[in-house]
């Protein structure tokens, strides 16, 4: 071996000319090699800058470029990435149709309710039936609405769903509702959906076929494994307790409604029967159906069928047990609450003639014929929107013309009374004056009376002092009063009380309520004279007649007789003038019969209520003479 | 050479030739990621999510998405949806169209031969929901848990095999079917109980899943073991309400060979004397077929069979009275309220009687006589 050419490792020190065939030896180019080796490692680098440089602006100025890149990206690495949106969905569901039989108390056992809705043109109806969702007692959340929407011109859509949208945003946590599914389905409906056309006879049949189709499609498409009610309910109900779910689902039964009636005005009688599909079969019925065509359908409430069936809405007593059940064959769609059960077997609204009926009172008779519970609660009301029929409305119109001529009578009569009474005021100035000349006697036979008085004079003076003073106050009062006799009699009595011992003795039986403390007078004229005296104010002349009383002088009486019918005259004048101002009624009363008026205005100055002294004064021929003179 | 001439090349290149290489380096990863936006993958997830329900409430026919378990989501209240049903369409080419199908099977068995064929099917499985009715009877329990080994399977499986949803439901039949035993099923007394009960577990299961979204619903019972794969679209393309086709039996005949035979005798058109007999039965009575002291004299679709290889499949028979093997219907015929009577309707029942009750909707019913499904032999 040579060890000059050796390197410790045993490698030849040298290669050898023979065994360097390639042309590429690695001492020959080595100096060469490490410029190229650089340069090529520049130009990756560069081509990695320039791809970084583009890359970034690619991603700056094309965000979509991002989520390619990101989705291409995990492609390969991140496999998981791919699947990640798909992996929470859930694709099998089990459910157990034993539990959602229904039972009597659902709210307990938290049995789902699906509250189906069908609307057309239920625009107006929407706020109201939102109104009764807020209210329902049975939990929301247990409750899932579905509302179907077909051929609806008005903006029904727009406005459910708003008011849906509400509901289901609403801070209470008790508001929201279950699913809520909104199904647009149009079936390019002709039946007009106003009353008129919507109850006529001939629009029935196929209205009530088009009906059923529409709450088929909506059930289909809303009932759940998971529902154990379905509770059906118009959106033109305008009054139902709030516990209508938990009331009727109480019954346990597999179908229930509850009676329908709508409130109507008054020239129509208060309230009446709205619903009349519920309702029993009859043998009348039968036999009817029995000659009809396969297609036919019999529709309650119109004189074409009469079915002479008993009708749950006629049944209806607003005292009865509420509770009360009663077996039916054909029910009202208006508010029925069905077992998802009875649906699930199979029973529908017909769309088409079933054993004669379609809709909902097929509805009844299919769930009948399949062995199931349909009962009606004719105690049980709930209370139906009263929309105006053309016939109403034209009624209407008529009343309101009835009204209008009723109130210008009115108005004439009126006018007419306040004619008459115009003419009737002219008296009034007569009257007046009449007592100016009667005053002026008066006051001569005052002059007269005043030195009789003074003569009189004595010790009835003592007594008398101290009730002189209320019995002019009261004096004044009846003054102010006394055409009205309700009155009278109270005054009678203060001034009877106040008026003193004396009177009390003279009492007059006769006259119960109004003269019971007038026991004192013995002679009713005399005591009549006193208290005419004490209307005329004075002091002296009530003396005087006390003492004439007291002194039993029927000579003394009938003089002060006299003096009071001129008195009393005088009164009557005055009080005229009063009432003239006050009391309009009882000034025309006066005017009726001067004569009796006046007469009467005499009793009431005297202040008595004494019924013997009123007739002597109707009946005193004197007193009209002298009013008339 | 050659080795010396390229980094001599290299160094001659200025550096405006290597950015515009690395420009069109760029614009051909760009070319190459851009068109992956459109693949299949990204398209059938998003497609999945725009189908699926945000909420566990809702209808049972589209997937929905798993929510979080929090207590703030759970007290959620659900979104209010809508559903544009002048927008479900049923036409006679439903693959283009989008058309959702609900394939519905009353179960009692299980037979791998028929989940086979149902994965077989050329439909797009994400059009396609399947509800299942079993009773809760030892057999039943039985079948669901087959049911639900072969769904598991499915539906972690490849993509395009999984149904976009499925439904099972459980329900207590009154009165509980009895054995399905053939013989003892087809007893003449045992029938119309038995219908009955068939009649109120179909209308259970179609009325709580057909939902709505759904555009045909097909009927398939769980006994069918071999269709066309394409057997959706084929019946389909007549774009009738219902339809069936002819359903048959494999045996094997006396001779060793493989033969086949009429099954399902309740695909008909009325006849004469079968009216005439229905006119003097009671109202609870019913007409059953395939029953020799009860001769309706009605014209069998099973019997009318041409078994040729060269017959013409597309042949079309309208029918009075149709079986439940395998029937497709458009799902507007149920929404109307078509349904299996569990009672004697015109003294039809089940599948019969739901004919009867689409031909007073307005809706015809056809046959394929022509066009085969098969039953499973016992």
């Amino acid at each position: 071996m040579n060890r000059h050419n050796a390197y410790i490792n045993g490698q030849k020190g040298s290669f050898s000319r023979e065994s360097g065939d390639l042309s590429i030896s690695p001492h020959r180019f080595r100096p060469q090699s490490q410029p190229a080796l650089r340069r090529r490692r520049q130009l990756l680098v560069r081509l990695g800058l320039a791809a970084g440089c583009s890359l970034l602006l690619a991603l700056l100025f094309f965000p979509s470029f991002r989520t390619t890149l990101m989705t291409t990206a995990s492609l390969g690495l991140l496999a998981p990435a791919v699947a990640g949106p798909e992996l929470p969905l859930e694709t099998v569901r089990e459910y157990d149709l034993s539990n959602s039989d229904g039972t009597a108390r659902g709210w307990e056992r938290e049995e789902r309710v699906l509250m189906c809705a069908p609307l057309r043109d239920a625009e107006t109806h929407l706020p109201m039936f939102f109104g009764h969702l807020h209210n329902f007692t049975y939990p929301h959340r247990l409750i899932d609405l579905a509302f179907l929407v077909s051929d609806s011109k008005d903006n029904t859509l727009n406005l459910l769903n708003q008011l849906l949208t509400e509901l289901q945003n609403d801070t209470d946590p008790k508001q929201p509702y279950g699913e809520i599914s909104v199904i647009e389905k149009d079936f390019g409906q002709k039946v007009n959906q106003d009353v008129e056309s919507r109850h006529g006879f001939a629009a029935q049949a196929s209205r009530r076929k088009l009906m059923a189709q529409a709450r088929n499609w909506l059930l289909s498409a809303a009932l759940r494994p998971t529902h154990s009610w379905v509770y059906w309910r118009d959106v033109d109900v305008e009054t139902a307790p709030f516990t209508i779910l938990e009331d009727l689902m109480r019954h346990n039964k597999d179908v229930i409604v509850p009676n329908v009636w709508r409130p109507l005005p008054d020239w129509l009688g208060g309230e009446q029967p709205y619903d009349l599909n519920s309702w029993q079969e009859s043998e009348t019925a039968l036999a009817l159906a029995d000659t009809l065509d396969e297609d036919a359908v019999i529709v309650e409430g119109y004189a074409e069928y009469a079915t002479w069936r008993p009708h749950l809405a006629y049944l209806r007593d607003p005292y009865g047990d509420p509770d009360m059940e009663m077996e039916i064959d054909g029910v009202g769609g208006v508010s029925i609450l069905a077992k998802a059960s009875v649906f699930r077997a199979g029973v529908h609204f017909p769309a088409f003639s079933f054993e004669k009926h379609a809709e909902t009172e097929g509805f009844g008779k299919m769930a009948k014929r399949m062995g199931f519970s349909v009962v009606g609660l004719h105690h049980y009301t709930v209370w139906h929107l009263y929309e105006p029929s053309v016939d109403d409305i034209r009624h209407m119109e008529e009343m309101e013309q009835e009204r209008k001529n009723r109130e210008d009578e009115e108005r004439e009569r009126a006018e007419r009374m306040k004619k008459i009474k115009d003419e009737f005021n002219d008296p009034g100035s007569e009257w007046e004056k009449d007592k100016n000349s009667i005053e002026g006697i008066s006051q001569q036979e005052d002059q007269i009376r005043k030195e009789h008085d003074a003569a009189m004079a004595g010790k009835e003076a003592k007594d008398q002092e101290p009730t002189d003073k209320p019995a002019k106050e009261k004096s004044d009062e009846t003054a102010n009063k006394e055409t009205k006799e309700a009155k009278e009699g109270t005054d009678t009595k203060k001034t009877d009380g106040k008026d003193g011992k004396d009177t009390k003795e003279a009492a007059v039986p006769k006259d119960t309520g109004e003269v019971k403390e007038d026991k004192a007078s013995k002679d009713a004229e005399g005591l009549k004279r006193l208290d005419e005296d004490t209307t005329s104010k004075d002091v002296q002349d009530t003396k005087v007649v006390k003492e004439n009383t007291a002194s039993k002088d029927t000579k003394g009486v009938e003089a002060i007789k006299e003096e009071s019918e001129d008195k009393g005259i005088k009164s009557t004048k005055e009080a005229k003038e009063d009432t003239a101002s006050e009391d309009s009624k009882a000034t025309k009363e006066i005017f009726k019969d001067k004569n009796i008026k006046g007469s009467k205005e005499v009793k009431d100055d005297t202040d008595s209520k004494d019924t013997k002294a009123e007739d002597k004064n109707t009946k005193d021929p004197k007193v009209v003479k002298e009013k008339e003179a | 050479m050659f080795a010396m001439t390229l980094p001599r090349s290299l160094r001659r290149t200025s550096p405006i030739t290597l950015v515009l290489a690395g420009l069109l380096a760029i614009g051909f990863l760009v070319f190459i990621v851009s068109p992956s936006s459109n693949s299949d993958t990204v398209s059938t997830a998003k497609r999945k999510i725009t189908n699926a329900a945000s909420h566990p409430l809702s209808p049972p026919t589209a997937p929905f998405v798993k929510q979080d378990t929090s207590v703030e989501a759970r007290n959620r209240p659900p979104p209010v949806v809508h559903y544009h049903l002048n927008n479900v369409t049923t036409t006679a080419d439903p693959i283009t169209n989008e058309e959702t199908v609900l394939i519905l099977t009353p179960l009692a068995r299980f037979y791998q031969g028929y989940w086979n064929n149902l994965l077989a099917l050329s439909y797009p499985h994400h059009l396609i929901a399947l509800g299942f009715i079993i009773p809760k009877t030892r057999e039943g329990n039985a079948a669901t848990l087959a049911l639900q080994a072969a769904i598991a399977s499915t539906q972690t499986g490849p993509e395009a095999k999984r149904f976009a949803s499925i439904i099972i439901m459980r329900q207590d039949f009154d009165p509980p079917l009895q054995s399905q035993d053939e013989a003892e099923r087809h007893k003449k007394e045992n029938q119309k109980t038995r219908r009955a009960a068939m009649s109120r577990a179909r209308n259970s299961l179609l009325f709580t899943t057909i939902g709505p979204s759904t555009s045909w619903v097909l009927w398939l019972d769980a006994d069918i073991v071999e269709t066309p794969p394409t057997l959706i679209q084929d019946m389909a393309s007549h774009d009738k309400p219902v339809i069936v086709p002819n359903c048959l039996q494999r045996f094997t005949n006396g001779e060793g060979k493989a033969d086949t035979r009429p099954y399902d005798y309740n695909s008909w058109q009325d006849s004469q004397q079968a009216a005439d007999m229905a006119a003097n039965m009671a109202p609870d009575d019913i007409i059953l077929e395939g029953y020799n002291d009860m001769a309706t004299y009605r014209t069998l679709m099973a019997m009318t069979a041409d078994k040729s290889d060269g017959r013409n499949t597309k042949a079309i028979i309208p029918l009075d009275g149709v079986g439940g093997t395998a029937l497709l219907v458009k799902a507007e015929v149920h929404r109307d309220g078509a349904m299996f009577p569990p009672f004697a309707f015109y003294h039809l029942m089940e599948t019969e009687g739901f004919a009867k009750m689409a031909r007073r909707l307005g809706w015809g019913c056809w046959g394929l006589p022509n066009y085969f499904v098969y039953h499973y032999n016992e």
